[in-house]
């Protein structure tokens, strides 16, 4: 039986594209920030769908990793938000090329 | 005493540079005194430890005189091994006791000399410790490259010390001078050490050691000796000043007197001869080189005289006398008679140290005056130095009885009849001789009799020297009275001890010469030993003639400057053109100037300009410029902000999976 | 009823992620983005994962959400200036990224049969996805890497507290 992997697999690519698509071209922080859930929300789908391909536990212990560190990366990520906003003002991170020496 | 303690010697200098060097300002503070101490007493065991030495080897039968201490190695590459020895032999021997006993009287001088001077009274005898070092490294050394160590060391200090007042700007410029001077002489001196390691190498000799080399001198062929030693004269006439490489001699003046006295007069300067009496074997084998030696020599001596008689300045006179008195003694080598020359050595080093410690008696006298024309009557009011000085005077002339006479007669008999010699050069050396005397006591008479020209306030500060300075002068006074008499030759019912005493260092290089006596295209004539003895009586009548020249000269300098003291001028203006040659030393500077110096200047101009800063710099700030603009083509890439550096990571991303997906 | 299920709850997450990144509003993003993980949760259930649907509901919907709900209120963000996102839609930049997706999906598609081995067969569909499973893998084979992982956690926590804390 074909459970229809192909098609999980393409929704997990599109949506892949468009969290991609927003960490790109977004200005907004936390609509970048939300862009990487979704992101992260798509591999998650393809693993649950592989893990089951091949009946093995590995990839739902994947997705439980990825949620840790998505939740690891919130915490972090919107401390340095609200850092960058109390130091600056704004959080438009096009205002922002620290990287650049 | 032992000969393996000759390696005390070199090490009480060096010690002595040490600790004056490193710990000179502390001790100067505390006890200036002490540095004298130290520097002195550094020399003065030298100097004991040299004489005992000496008389070690005097006990030793003729045959016997040499021993090669090998201390350590220094250089060991494959076949090739320098080692840091030190050879003793009579000659060796013989310069070292020059060198280390007038070394150390004129450091007792320098006490006094240098003991009111506003430089640094340590610095000063660190330069003057190292000089010993260097001197004694450079007489006793065992092989070519440690003299040369040793030869490089005499030229530094020469450098140090007569710049030693380094913020005259004169001052700079004439130790500039020197040291530029004697960097074209040892350039050819060190192409020379080569030529002969490289040819004695493709014999299988890879060795500098003056034994090994002489033993197998037989393995290179004529031409290569002569060019060697032409190699070597050209380094000797620049250390020893002569013909053409003498002009940096009289403008080494501007160094302390005690300096001109050590370095520029006795011990020094001589090296070039050490150096080819050293080398007697290799010379030997080349008339040719003898020659040169030998006309190079003469001609020195007589354009130094003639330039000498119109100097003013009273260290100048004395340093053409001086540059006079080597080209006697290269004129003495090169007819090979090496124990002549070198006796002439250890006499002139007495007597011209005198000269030079004298007039520097008189310059501190004076106040640091140092023209003649502002002097006059000082023998009255410092009457060692003058008695003193005119003993030294008439050993430069050649005076009978006096030091000088009996070396400088060694030379010129030898040159009127040795294998070598030609009536030519003997004439020269004569008509130097007659020049000599004229200038000398045109010297003497213009400082210390007549009215004193000086100004009121100098007259009154006119002294005697402190006793410092006096004693040595005295020392040195009666070595040039007696010190000849060691040398009396055989026609005047001497032993001529000198010339035996360095007999087993020549007999090598007299055999050759005797081979050679007689070959091609040479002007001279082969008297063998036993016609030599019956000529006494020539010599004797030589001598008579030389004398009569020598007075002569005084006479005439009698007359120009203590008679009719306007005749010197008329004489000048009657001849302008011939007297302004001499007064500006035949031009000989300028001509340097014109020939050598302004050409190099421009090439070198043109090496800055063109090819310095256009090709070089040009190759590195166009290096410099292109990564330059490398990397302003590339800072775009790196805008610091996020987003674009997210869409290079995707683009990345997809490209290694597409490689993975499709390539592989 | 299993395709339907897929496209609808699929078309759901689709349409949600899109307004994530296409509404001017903030706190709309983030709302949209709660409506994303709930139709995710229901693939999941879909894929008989049912712990793992329960866990991205309380833990994205529930915990992440609201902390960045609660992230956009501290902030009070409400400066729009995003006018520019619509422009560059239109624009070449936009086109060229487009394209750029089209070709992951189409790689995306192009991987799936390599990936997909073995058939997602009926035998063990009932015990797939229940917690024993995957307590069985977590606590014995995993448990190394599940322990670092509380520890980053941790780590996480005293970070973001010791960023956002006043001097």
């Amino acid at each position: 039986m074909n459970d229809y992997q192909s098609v999980y697999l393409a929704l997990s690519v599109i949506l892949f594209s468009i969290g991609a698509l927003g960490v790109i071209l977004r200005k907004d922080a936390i609509v970048v920030f939300l862009c990487i859930e979704i992101m992260l929300g798509a591999v998650n789908l393809a693993f649950v769908v592989f893990s089951r391909a091949n009946q093995s536990a590995e990839g739902l212990f994947m997705v439980m990793c990825i949620m840790a560190v998505a939740g690891a990366e919130a915490a972090i990520g919107l401390a340095i938000f609200v850092l960058l906003y109390r130091k600056t003002g704004t959080i438009n991170i096009d205002k922002f090329n620290l990287l650049k020496w | 005493m032992k000969f393996d303690l000759v390696w005390l010697i070199p090490i009480f200098p060096l010690a002595g540079v040490l600790i004056n060097g490193l710990l000179g300002r502390r001790i100067e503070q505390k006890n200036k005194s002490l540095v004298h101490w130290i520097a002195c007493g550094a020399v003065g065991l030298s100097f004991v430890v040299t004489l005992g030495l000496f008389f070690k080897l005097l006990g030793l039968p003729a045959d016997k005189r040499l021993y090669d201490f090998a201390w350590f190695p220094w250089i060991s590459s494959g076949v090739f091994h320098v080692g840091v020895g030190y050879q003793i032999d009579p000659l060796s021997m013989f310069m070292c006791m020059f060198v280390t006993g007038v070394g150390f009287l004129i450091h007792v001088y320098s006490i006094g000399y240098m003991w009111h001077d506003e430089g640094s009274y340590s610095r000063y005898f660190t330069y003057l410790n190292l000089f010993m070092f260097s001197m004694i490294t450079l007489v006793l050394a065992d092989n070519f490259l440690l003299m040369f160590l040793g030869w490089e060391g005499v030229g530094l200090c020469s450098y140090l010390l007569i710049s030693y007042w380094f913020s005259d700007l004169a001052n700079a410029v004439a130790g500039k001078k020197a040291f530029v001077t004697n960097r074209v002489g040892d350039f050819f001196f060190a192409v020379g050490i080569l030529l002969l390691l490289v040819h004695l190498g493709a014999h299988g000799i890879w060795s500098l050691n003056f034994s090994v080399v002489f033993a197998h001198a037989n393995l290179l062929s004529p031409h290569l000796v002569t060019i060697i030693c032409l190699l070597f004269f050209l380094g000797c006439t620049a250390k020893s000043a002569q013909i053409p490489l003498y002009i940096w001699l009289p403008d080494a003046m501007a160094g302390p007197t005690p300096v001109s006295a050590l370095i520029h007069a006795a011990t020094m300067v001589t090296a070039g001869v050490y150096f080819i009496a050293r080398c007697n074997v290799l010379y030997s084998m080349s008339p040719f080189a003898m020659e040169v030696v030998a006309t190079v020599g003469a001609l020195s001596a007589l354009l130094a005289a003639s330039i000498a008689v119109t100097q003013n300045d009273i260290k100048k006179v004395l340093a053409y006398s001086t540059v006079s008195q080597l080209g006697y003694m290269f004129l003495g080598l090169g007819v090979g008679a090496f124990a002549a020359g070198l006796f002439h050595v250890l006499t002139h080093a007495f007597f011209k140290a005198l000269l030079f410690m004298g007039a520097g008696c008189v310059i501190h006298g004076m106040g640091g005056e140092q023209d003649m024309r502002n002097m006059g009557g000082l023998r009255k009011r410092m009457p060692v130095t003058f008695y003193t000085m005119m003993i030294a005077t008439l050993a430069v002339i050649g005076f009978p009885g006096f030091a000088g006479f009996f070396s400088k007669d060694g030379i010129l008999w030898e040159t009127f009849s040795g294998a070598h010699g030609s009536y030519i050069l003997w004439l020269i050396a004569v008509l130097t001789a007659a020049m000599t005397a004229f200038y000398m006591f045109r010297l003497i008479f213009m400082t210390f009799f007549n009215e004193c020209r000086a100004s009121e306030e100098v007259q009154k500060h006119i002294h005697e020297a402190p006793k410092t300075m006096t004693v040595p002068l005295m020392v040195l006074a009666a070595l040039s009275i007696f010190g000849g008499y060691i040398g009396v030759p055989e026609s005047l019912g001497g032993s001529n001890l000198v010339e035996r005493f360095l007999r087993p260092v020549f007999g090598l290089g007299k055999d050759k010469l005797l081979q050679s006596a007689g070959g091609p295209g040479l002007i001279h004539r082969a008297v063998s030993e036993t016609a030599a003895h019956q000529s006494f009586s020539t010599e004797i009548q030589l001598m008579f003639l030389t004398a009569m020249m020598v007075l002569a000269g005084i006479f005439a300098a009698y007359m120009l400057y203590m008679k009719k003291r306007s005749v010197p001028e008329t004489l000048a203006a009657n001849n302008p053109s011939f007297y302004r040659l001499l007064l500006n030393k035949w031009y000989v500077d300028e001509l340097y100037e014109k020939v050598f110096i302004n050409p190099l200047r421009s090439i070198s101009f043109f090496l800055w300009k063109g090819i310095d800063v256009v090709v070089i710099d040009g190759m590195v700030n166009s290096t410099a410029a292109f990564f330059m603009k490398c990397g302003s083509a590339w800072k775009a890439s790196q805008s610091g902000y996020v987003q674009r550096y997210a869409v290079s990571f995707l683009v990345g991303v997809f490209v290694l999976i597409a490689y993975y997906m499709y390539v592989r | 009823m299993g395709l339907l299920a897929i496209i609808i709850c699929g078309g759901a997450a689709l349409a949600c992620a899109l307004l994530v990144i296409l509404s001017r509003n903030t706190v709309h993003s983030a709302l949209w983005m709660v409506g994303n993980c709930l139709a995710l949760a229901v693939l999941f259930l879909l894929l008989n994962s049912q712990f793992i649907a329960i866990l991205q509901v309380i833990v994205y919907a529930g915990a992440i959400m609201m902390f960045i709900i609660y992230a956009i209120m501290m902030l009070n963000l409400r400066e729009a200036g995003e006018d520019e996102f619509r422009k560059s839609l239109l624009s070449g930049r936009f086109i060229v990224l487009f394209l750029f997706m089209i070709c992951l999906l189409a790689l995306g598609l192009g991987l799936s049969p390599m990936a997909l081995k073995g058939e997602m067969g009926p035998h063990s569909l009932a015990k797939f996805g229940e917690v024993n499973l995957i307590a069985n893998y977590i606590f014995v084979q995993g448990i190394a890497a599940f322990e670092l992982v509380s520890v980053m956690l941790t780590a996480a926590v005293v970070g973001a507290v010791f960023l956002a804390r006043r001097d």
